[in-house]
Formats: structure tokens, C-alpha cells, sequence
């Protein structure tokens, strides 16, 4: 029963049924990134979330992107400017191209994801810098499961949810390709609460998250929750983490382009 | 004991002072306040004993100038991004590459469905 009930939600969680009336084109979040420093939460980052269309000869899109980029203040000691994106289908958040571009400090990271839904596969390109500094380029083809996206297909596709549909405790899982490793990522909803945000005065839905088959996120059961507005937009307000080497969290400033 | 609080204020004041001028300002408070906490006592001992106390003065001036220019920080400052060129270029570039790329995926797009979205849009969630 149990093994039935996973297979049903592989194919719930899958391109084919969810449909998305949350997200559109031209939506802006921006958010402050702060991490604890002996106690003290000290803002680092601004990360940004923007959806924008992109349109091909066969197909419109949905281009999904988050940025990262740290303070002026901290861009002499480490400087982060991070960018992640994903070309989806408008409809279902079903990702077809996915790039990460890393620069943090002196790391430099690129990782391009091409989904073939077809056959269940990832074609992968890291680029990365060796030990001399030489970026050299590795290819790869990864086996993927049905219904696994990348991480910022993910995060959209949780705000897809229908959350007002669950009870406190349940559970849902996807799965996330993520350095050519499948994860898989779960989500409880804990519950409706009431919080305090630079856009007003939010309800929202407590999600707690964990990775079932990775040690990145660490703590207990309540140290990594998301915060979503309990509304049709269901705009991530509030997040906090847990990682091994602390604890931080996402607020957002602002909110714009929103569907709803 | 009243030469020990004196260093202990002095070592707590300076590292207040150095942590005040760097991006890690707030965390000046904690050896601030207790630079002033340790003065303070080393100051009462020397009153008692009739030592001298310019030393001790000087911890308070150190002291109190990390916490004005911690306080001032807080206040203030604004968090603003640097320089964002460097990223937007590269989001550019990014939008080009990926551009050509998805040319040459075979893309089949679902069209929404009304009745789906009402009837199928169950999601999976799992009771535990």
C-alpha cells in the first residue's frame, strides 16, 4: 500500500496534473539574506526570485531566476554573485533547461541541466576551475525518476500546492537533481500562522522541509521552514535554514508582479 | 586584581575598537559592554586603594568609541549590493546560450486544463 501510494505521488507530483495558477510572468520577490554570527543575525545577501517569459520557435516559456549578491560591505571578504535559472512550462513548471553559475569568492561553479522527459534523462555540463585555475568542461548523462525537476522548479512548484487541501503533519516529497546526485526533498505542512513581514502582516503556511537522503540540511524537524502566504500567490516569505556550519534565513522586502 | 581587569578591559576594548571598523560591526557590543564592565570594576578598586586611574580612563574612551561608532553603524548604514554588471552580463549571456539551446529541445507544452486543475489537482499530500 505504502509502495502504491509513492508510485500515485510520482505521478501527481509530475508535469502532467499539477497545473499552475500561482505563478506568472513578471513577477519580482526580493529578499535579505542573514546569517548568525556569534548569535547575531547579520544580513549578508540580497536574493532576488523573478519569473520573465521567453518565447522560441516551438514554445513559450516560463524562465524562472533567482540571484544572489552580497552586500557592498561584504564584497571585500566574500563575494558571492550567484545565479540560478530554469526554463519551464508555463502551465506545469515542467523544467527543460536548468543553469547553476556559481562565483563565490574565488570558487566558480557552472552546472547546465538539459531534461529529456521522454526518456527519463539529464544531460549534465559542470564547468569548473581545476587546481591551476584552467576551467575545464566535464559531460555527462544522468537517469533521472518521472517528475524530478531541478531546485528552482522545485521551490516554484511547491508554491503550486495546494496546501489549504492538507492537514497539519502530511507530507509530500519530490525529487530534485541537484549536482548529479538525485535528492529528495520533503515537505510537511506544520500549519497556518500568523507573522510579521516587510509586505505586511502575513497568514501563512508553515512548511518544514528536509532532505531525505542528503545531510546539507541540518537540526531538528522545525530548523528549516518556509513560510508561504496562505493566499492564491503563495509568496515565500519567510525562510529559515539550518546548514553545518549555522543557521540563517530569507526575508523579504518586497513583492511585486504578482498573478493573484 | 586591579591590574587584571585593567588588561582585560584594554584586550576587550581594542578588540571591540578593530571589530567595530569592519563589516562585523555588531558584534562589537559583546567585548564593548564588557571592556566598560571590566573598567568599571578596575576603576572602583582604584578608588578604594587610591590608585592611579588614567589607564583605566583610557579603556573607557577606547570602549565608548567602539560602541558610538557600532551604534552608529546600526543606525545608519543601509545594506546596499555592489556592483551588479559583472552579474547582470552574465545573466545576459545566459539568456542567449540557453536561448539556442532550447531551439533544439523537443519541447511539447500542455495546454491548461480548467476541468484538470479542479478535479486532478490533488497533489499527493501524505498523512503521517
Amino acid at each position: 500500500m505504502k509502495h502504491l501510494f509513492f508510485v500515485a505521488l510520482l505521478l501527481f507530483s509530475s508535469m502532467h496534473f499539477a497545473q499552475n495558477t500561482t505563478i506568472a510572468a513578471g513577477e519580482k520577490l526580493t529578499f535579505t539574506a542573514s546569517y548568525n554570527m556569534s548569535g547575531l543575525m547579520t544580513d549578508i545577501a540580497r536574493v532576488t526570485m523573478e519569473t520573465g517569459k521567453v518565447t522560441t520557435s516551438k514554445a513559450t516559456l516560463l524562465h524562472l531566476k533567482c540571484t544572489a549578491a552580497t552586500f557592498t560591505k561584504w564584497d571585500n571578504f566574500f563575494k558571492i554573485r550567484d545565479l540560478y535559472e530554469s526554463y519551464v512550462s508555463p502551465s506545469s513548471l515542467t523544467p527543460y533547461l536548468h543553469n547553476r553559475d556559481i562565483n563565490e569568492g574565488s570558487y566558480f561553479k557552472f552546472m547546465q541541466y538539459t531534461f529529456s522527459h521522454k526518456t527519463n534523462s539529464v544531460k549534465s555540463l559542470m564547468r569548473k576551475k581545476n587546481g591551476s585555475g584552467v576551467i575545464y568542461d566535464k559531460n555527462s548523462e544522468v537517469k533521472i525518476n518521472s517528475g524530478t525537476r531541478d531546485i528552482v522548479s522545485t521551490i516554484y512548484h511547491i508554491r503550486t500546492l495546494s496546501i489549504h487541501k492538507a492537514k497539519p503533519g502530511d507530507v509530500q516529497t519530490f525529487k530534485v537533481i541537484f549536482d548529479n546526485e538525485e535528492l529528495v526533498i520533503s515537505v510537511r505542512y506544520v500549519d497556518k500562522e500568523t507573522i510579521p513581514t516587510a509586505i505586511g502582516k502575513k497568514e501563512c503556511y508553515k512548511l518544514a522541509l528536509s532532505l531525505q537522503n542528503s545531510t546539507v540540511l541540518k537540526g531538528a524537524i522545525n530548523d528549516n521552514l518556509l513560510y508561504l502566504t496562505a493566499d492564491a500567490n503563495k509568496i515565500p516569505v519567510y525562510a529559515k535554514f539550518k546548514i553545518a556550519v549555522g543557521n540563517g534565513e530569507l526575508k523579504i522586502t518586497s513583492a511585486t508582479g504578482l498573478k493573484n | 586584581m586591579r591590574r587584571l581587569f585593567i588588561v582585560l578591559g584594554f584586550v576587550a576594548a581594542v578588540l571591540a575598537l578593530v571589530i567595530a571598523v569592519t563589516p562585523l560591526s555588531q558584534l562589537a557590543f559583546i567585548p564593548g559592554v564588557a571592556a566598560l564592565v571590566f573598567a568599571l570594576i578596575a576603576f572602583y578598586i582604584s578608588r578604594r586603594k587610591q590608585y592611579p586611574k588614567k589607564s583605566i580612563q583610557l579603556i573607557f574612551l577606547l570602549s565608548l568609541i567602539s560602541l558610538v561608532l557600532t551604534t552608529y553603524k546600526a543606525v545608519f548604514t543601509t545594506a546596499q549590493v555592489g556592483n551588479l554588471e559583472e552579474l547582470e552580463l552574465k545573466e545576459e549571456a545566459s539568456m542567449e546560450d540557453s536561448k539556442e539551446l532550447l531551439e533544439n529541445l523537443d519541447i511539447k507544452i500542455e495546454e491548461s486544463d480548467p476541468e484538470l486543475i479542479e478535479t486532478e489537482d490533488i497533489d499527493g499530500w501524505e498523512s503521517q
